[in-house]
């Protein structure tokens, strides 16, 4: 029998917090002045926001699935 | 008490002096370099919380999105042609004041095309679109304003907006916050938004099955963390939630019970919907690249399950120009009340292939040049983008035994302006 949503979004949940914990344990602290890299424009989550808009946009269009990472934005009559 | 009065001691101390010191001294530097690669757009949403622009920004795109015939085979009736959109995006962003910016986002896009309206039992069990017919210059409009206050370590941000189309107006509004800890090496995210949306379907009293107006609420919640691993590596992984509640079902499409068209698709008056979303970054300095890897776990009560993941090289050359080549994978499972047509009537049926059993690849490569300080201390960065998707049931992950015969491939251009004044 399929496991109901709230079981998976537990499930899902505990997966998330073993892999942060994980990330976090091989971290290294990285000094204001060492943040040369990360500053990068292609380092950023979205280094083009109105791209990953238009993407999500179209994404949520054609598709069944919600587009994660931040919540915002209305709807619209094309799903 | 004072720890460590020894020889050794005080030579440690002046070390973490002049280490510091140092620093000091380098800080002006790295100012320039941060300040600059702040000025392009796309820097807001690194690895920690941000702070405001120091300069005013505008953005144009324009996308050329062009679905694919319906090849014939899968067609019963109607018109094959199916969704072309012209897109245009706006965005401007400025400065108020020190410790504020504020953003606009603007979308105008024209529509046409025919769309699926039912599947029918081609009689040997064969699941075979029925489209509509095709509709001429549809128009949809949205806007989004977006203020942004900065503090010392964390981040706050309101936003509100609308989206208009003739049949469909939404209007939404959202508060979220970003929070820097560990020396900015940790960042906490979170927020929550609302839209409040009524449909008035076109033709109602043409077709028996349309309703005449319905409403519609989602209310929207994430939580998220980002993470410095190394001076060129960084993990962000968010949580998101969505529920909705009113008229969720598509007006414009139809069922067939038991070889009769004539039934409304009706779907739940309620959805709750999960994402996991992980995202990875990784730059490479000797060939400078960076590695883009996002992977998405979506769960929800209509029964859908979907993993998506995408995975991007941004290679830089000559210090102006970017090469993007990217790779997405979609799979999702069908929702419990969908069905390509059914023997009889059930409380929730759809047909709707965007609720069906399939997979989906894409690819997609963006050529990018920027230019910088010219003229004067203008900044501007022009990019040209292809994007093609295929879907179908041979690409999901679990097998699929009945494709729906509407699932859609498209192509996507995309060129795009962007200036820093």
């Amino acid at each position: 029998m399929r496991a109901r949503p709230g079981r998976r979004g537990a499930l899902a949940a505990a997966l998330l917090g073993a892999l942060l914990l994980g990330a976090a344990a091989g971290c290294a602290p990285v000094r204001p002045w060492e943040r040369d890299l990360l500053a990068r424009p292609d380092m950023a989550w979205e280094p083009d926001s109105l791209e990953a808009r238009r993407r999500g946009h179209v994404f949520f269009s054609k598709e069944g699935s919600l587009q994660g990472g931040s919540a915002g934005g209305g709807g619209c009559g094309c799903n | 008490m004072r720890k460590g009065s020894g020889r050794g001691d005080e030579e440690r101390r002046r070390a973490r002096r002049r280490r510091r010191a140092a620093a000091r001294r380098r800080s002006p530097v790295l100012s320039a370099l941060t300040s600059s690669a702040l000025a392009l757009p796309g820097l807001a949403g690194g690895a920690r919380a941000a702070s405001p622009v120091d300069r005013v920004g505008a953005d144009y795109n324009f996308s050329y999105y062009a679905e694919d015939d319906l090849p014939s085979g899968k067609l019963a009736a109607g018109d094959d042609s199916r969704y072309e959109i012209e897109m245009h995006q706006f965005h401007a962003v400025a400065p108020l004041g020190e410790r504020s910016d504020a953003n606009l986002d603007i979308v105008h896009e024209t529509m046409s095309g025919a769309t699926p309206w039912y599947v029918a039992n081609s009689g040997s069990g064969t699941p075979i679109q029925v489209m509509t017919g095709a509709t001429v210059d549809e128009k949809r409009t949205d806007a989004l304003l977006t203020g942004s206050y900065y503090f010392e370590r964390a981040k706050a941000s309101a936003s509100g907006g609308f989206s208009l189309e003739n049949d469909y107006f939404s209007g939404n509004g959202g508060l979220s916050g970003d929070l820097d800890l560990n020396d900015k090496n940790t960042t906490l995210s979170a927020g929550g938004s609302l839209s409040f949306d009524t449909i008035e379907p076109t033709d109602a009293a043409l077709f028996a099955t349309r309703p005449t107006k319905e409403k519609k609420e989602t209310y929207s919640a994430f939580a998220g963390i980002s993470q410095v691993i190394r001076r060129n590596i960084a993990v962000q992984s968010t949580f998101s939630y969505q529920h909705g509640t009113g008229y969720l079902s598509d007006p414009y499409k139809q069922v067939e019970v038991a070889g009769n068209a004539n039934n409304p698709d009706r779907r739940p008056g309620q959805r709750n919907q999960f994402a996991w979303l992980t995202r990875y970054r990784h730059h490479v300095s000797p060939v400078e690249g960076t590695l883009h890897a996002n992977y998405q776990l979506y769960l929800d009560d209509w029964g859908i399950t979907s993993h998506t993941l995408e995975l991007a090289w941004h290679q830089t050359l000559f210090d102006a120009f970017r090469l993007v080549p990217a790779f997405r994978y979609y799979s999702q499972s069908q929702a419990d009340f969908y069905a390509p047509f059914f023997s009889a009537p059930a409380q929730h049926m759809s047909s709707d292939y965007r609720l069906s059993p399939y997979g989906a690849i894409s690819w997609k490569l963006r050529a990018e040049v920027e230019l910088q300080d010219w003229p004067g201390k203008l900044d501007w960065r022009g990019s040209f983008t292809w994007e093609r998707y295929l879907s179908g049931g041979e690409y999901a992950l679990q097998s699929v035994s009945l494709e729906n015969p509407g699932l859609v491939s498209f192509n996507l251009f995309t060129i795009a302006l962007t200036g820093r004044f």
